[in-house]
């Protein structure tokens, strides 16, 4: 009975089955590779862009992935802004109700709009933040899609080449791929911008920043999954649960005169080398909760004085000892030149 | 008890499954350490009710924070919380005690010799090692109720979701239910390893060693960002998946790709203790 004909087999059976799990971790633990790219008729950017401003997607929901790899410096109170990737769940109705889910790992944070009413709920704290909107402001009526698509694609082109770019499938839908990459002879930190766009229902899946120098995206925020159809109508309401602390927004706070004292900004250039020349609000008069900026970056000096110098992926910004920023998607070299005009 | 005076053919019947099933069982539970085990786990949850009553509202955020006055999600959290080390380790001395513990006493001898097949002695062992899983977790679970509506107590008798929705009971029992089903997976995927490395050692004290070892090293791994890419193949990086539970709609992607990891940990657990079992001499 020790090793029978029939022990061989089992043990086979044994190393079989092991085998087996070992292929089906390997199967589990691999990404979904991505599909082959859907064959579409083509279309020229200006009827792609047309039709985007006209898209009108109806009911969705699905979910959202963030892939930050901009390399900005850890800032003290801001940590959403480091790399990584965030998720997001959303959902709408095709009607301006909506609602957003931001999960963590222990925690969620919930955004529901039913068109008169927003919500905001903190799982961590407890607490509903209540604001007034004003429906449908966000949906200016577009006079002409078809002649404003044209107007700002002419517009984009005197600094960058504009093309679809082949296919794409995102989130298992097809999709086309609209490129805006600069011309040869702007300065910047910039290769290119995708923007994938439904291919049927006309609306951005995916959007992709390059920098140059680097395959990988730096930015990419996109669907992972997305489903078109009717939504449950009380996903779009919201009852604080009991226990919640309910707080309604500070209203008028983002208007206009309410911005930190300061000049408007200077625009340095214009296309993809833009330099934004702004004053920095002085310390004391910071408004509460701004994160403390005076310790990152690395030193610089140069006829225009010296500052401190913080580059990232995409980005660079001066900040200067006498109090001016100076920021654009370009490498050190244009700053240092606008801020010298 | 080696007499099968059945009806059978002369050679010797092999023992119904069923009645070695619930010999294991009982086996199992007439350990005194199996016992002491369930009984200490059950004061989990009793003791984080406890905690955050005294400690009050503002008890910090996280899983434990959102039990406050929210009694049906202290059976989840307090899975989550025993799910990192405690629950494992219940399982991996079950596990122990199934074969290098037989060994150790000299028991696994008689077993082997028995008129009872290699496979059949692992299935059975393997199921002894299930049943103590799904004993502390379902002990776990219904303290973790029991304490949560006494206790703690519940806003309207139902569950206040991470998502700001409220449940009503059934369907806050049913998230409970669903994360203890699916905690009872990932330690049958411990399980089978432990059982793994329990049929090559004769003391039982390696098996407890290797598989809590073996847990913090998943977790030093795991927290080495060189190493992001080890994340998926590592059975502990899906075991935060239990707070999905309490997002309202409901999300099942985290536990369902954690559910099919432990499963494939399992089939090797279980694929190498066949083998080894066949191979080892009594």
């Amino acid at each position: 009975m020790a090793v029978g004909t029939a022990g061989r087999l089992w043990a086979r059976i044994g190393t079989g089955m092991a085998i087996a799990g070992a292929v089906g971790l390997g199967l589990v633990a691999m990404p979904a590779g991505a599909g082959a790219a859907p064959n579409l008729p083509p279309v020229s950017p200006e009827d792609l862009v047309a039709s985007v401003e006209k898209a009108d997607p109806g009911p969705l929901n699905g979910t959202v992935e963030l892939d930050n790899a901009l390399g900005l410096p850890a800032i003290p109170g801001a940590p959403d802004l480091a790399n990584g990737t965030k998720e997001a769940r959303v959902w709408s109705d095709g009607t301006g109700k909506g609602r957003v889910a931001l999960p963590s790992d222990q925690g969620e944070k919930t955004l529901v709009s039913d068109g008169t009413t927003a919500w905001s709920y903190d799982s961590t704290d407890r607490t509903a933040t209540k604001k007034a909107v004003t429906p449908g402001e966000h949906r200016p009526e577009a006079a002409d899609p078809t002649r404003s698509a044209a107007d700002a694609i002419t517009e984009l082109r005197t600094t960058s080449t504009v093309t679809v770019d082949g296919t794409a499938e995102v989130a298992g839908r097809p999709a086309y791929e609209l490129v805006l990459a600069p011309k040869p002879t702007e300065r910047t930190l910039l290769r290119e911008v995708r923007i994938a766009v439904d291919s049927e229902k006309r609306i951005p899946l995916r959007l992709t920043v390059l920098a140059t120098g680097s395959a990988d995206p730096a930015f990419e925020v996109g669907f992972t999954d997305l489903t078109f159809g009717p939504q449950d109508p009380s996903l779009f309401t919201f009852t604080p649960p009991p226990g919640t602390t309910v707080k309604d927004a500070p209203q008028g706070d983002r208007t206009p005169g309410g911005k930190p004292a300061g000049a408007a900004p200077t625009v340095v250039g214009d296309g993809w080398d833009t330099v934004v020349i702004a004053k920095r609000p002085a310390p004391e008069q910071a408004p509460q909760g701004t994160p403390d900026l005076s310790r990152l970056g690395t030193p610089v000096s140069g006829s225009w004085g010296s500052g401190r110098l913080v580059t990232t992926a995409v980005a660079s910004a001066i900040l200067t000892d006498d109090g001016r920023v100076a920021a654009g998607a370009v490498p050190e070299q244009v700053l240092t030149e606008a801020l010298s005009k | 008890m080696t007499i099968t005076a059945e009806t059978g053919p002369p050679t010797r019947a092999a023992a119904p499954v069923g009645r070695l099933l619930a010999a294991e069982v009982r086996w199992v539970f007439r350990r005194p350490r199996t016992l002491v085990t369930l009984g200490l786990f059950a004061l989990i949850p009793v003791l984080i009710a406890i905690g955050v009553v005294v400690a009050d509202r503002d008890g910090g955020g996280g899983l434990i924070g959102a039990v406050a006055g929210n009694g049906l999600v202290l059976p989840i959290a307090a899975l989550t919380v025993a799910l990192a080390l405690l629950l494992p380790l219940a399982v991996a001395m079950a596990a122990a005690d199934a074969l290098a513990g037989e060994a150790a006493n000299g028991t696994l001898r008689g077993l082997l010799l028995a008129p009872v097949s290699r496979l059949r002695l692992v299935g059975v062992k393997a199921f002894g090692v299930l049943v103590v899983a799904a004993a502390v977790a379902l002990a776990i679970a219904v303290v973790g109720v029991l304490a949560g509506m006494v206790v703690v107590g519940s806003a309207d008798g139902g569950m206040v979701t991470l998502s700001g929705t409220t449940l009503g009971l059934a369907a806050g029992l049913a998230r409970v239910a669903l994360v203890t089903v699916w905690v009872v997976g990932q330690l049958a995927a411990v399980g089978a390893v432990a059982l793994a490395v329990s049929s090559l050692t004769e003391h039982p004290l390696v098996v407890l060693a290797s598989v809590l070892g073996g847990l913090i090293a998943f977790g030093v791994l795991s927290a080495i960002p060189a190493l992001d890419w080890l994340q998926p193949w590592l059975l502990t990086s899906g075991w935060s998946a239990g707070a999905d539970a309490l997002r309202d709609p409901i999300t099942l992607d985290a536990m369902g790709s954690s559910t099919l990891r432990a499963l494939c940990y399992a089939a090797i657990g279980v694929g190498f203790t066949l083998w080894r079992m066949q191979r080892r001499d009594a």
